[in-house]
């Protein structure tokens, strides 16, 4: 199918409106249909096709805003 | 061009995000942005740089938050 799901240990947020700026920005990215962050396990969920994005390039997108960010699987 | 400190307004809203901002600019420290500082309370980001402010204004949009150019330091 084209739709997987990636666990991604994601660094250096502290609010709600920090998570609400990643989920944003990166149900924006061409490829993800759904990202659900979560502050107090640091960890976010995104749902996409792989087709048209890799894990490596998630990863790639939220360190781009500033954020680290590990594939977990 | 002689670098000079520009002035920003960027939404941040906690350590978190100044945080990202750093990170995000800590980045492109590389290709032209000499020194920058953060001032969370105001939500003010002066980056001291040769680059263009359309530059700076996309590296700022990056962390996808609002950014507006305020204007050259005085």
């Amino acid at each position: 199918s084209d739709r997987k799901e990636l666990d991604i240990a994601i660094g250096g947020m502290t609010c709600a409106s920090c998570v609400n700026s990643i989920e944003g920005g990166m149900k924006k990215v061409e490829g993800i249909y759904n990202a659900s962050v979560t502050l107090t396990t640091g960890r976010g969920r995104f749902v996409f096709n792989p087709k048209l994005i890799t894990p490596e390039k998630i990863a790639e997108e939220v360190e781009d805003m500033g954020f680290d960010a590990s594939v977990i699987g | 061009m002689a670098s000079q400190t520009q002035e920003f307004f960027v939404d941040m809203t906690c350590e978190g995000c100044s945080g990202a901002v750093t990170r995000i600019l800590e980045k492109q420290k590389a290709n032209g942005v000499n020194s920058f500082q953060i001032d969370l309370p105001n939500k003010k980001v002066f980056i001291d740089s040769s680059l263009p402010v359309e530059d700076l204004l996309a590296t700022l949009q990056k962390s996808k938050k609002e950014v507006k150019y305020i204007g050259p330091k005085a």
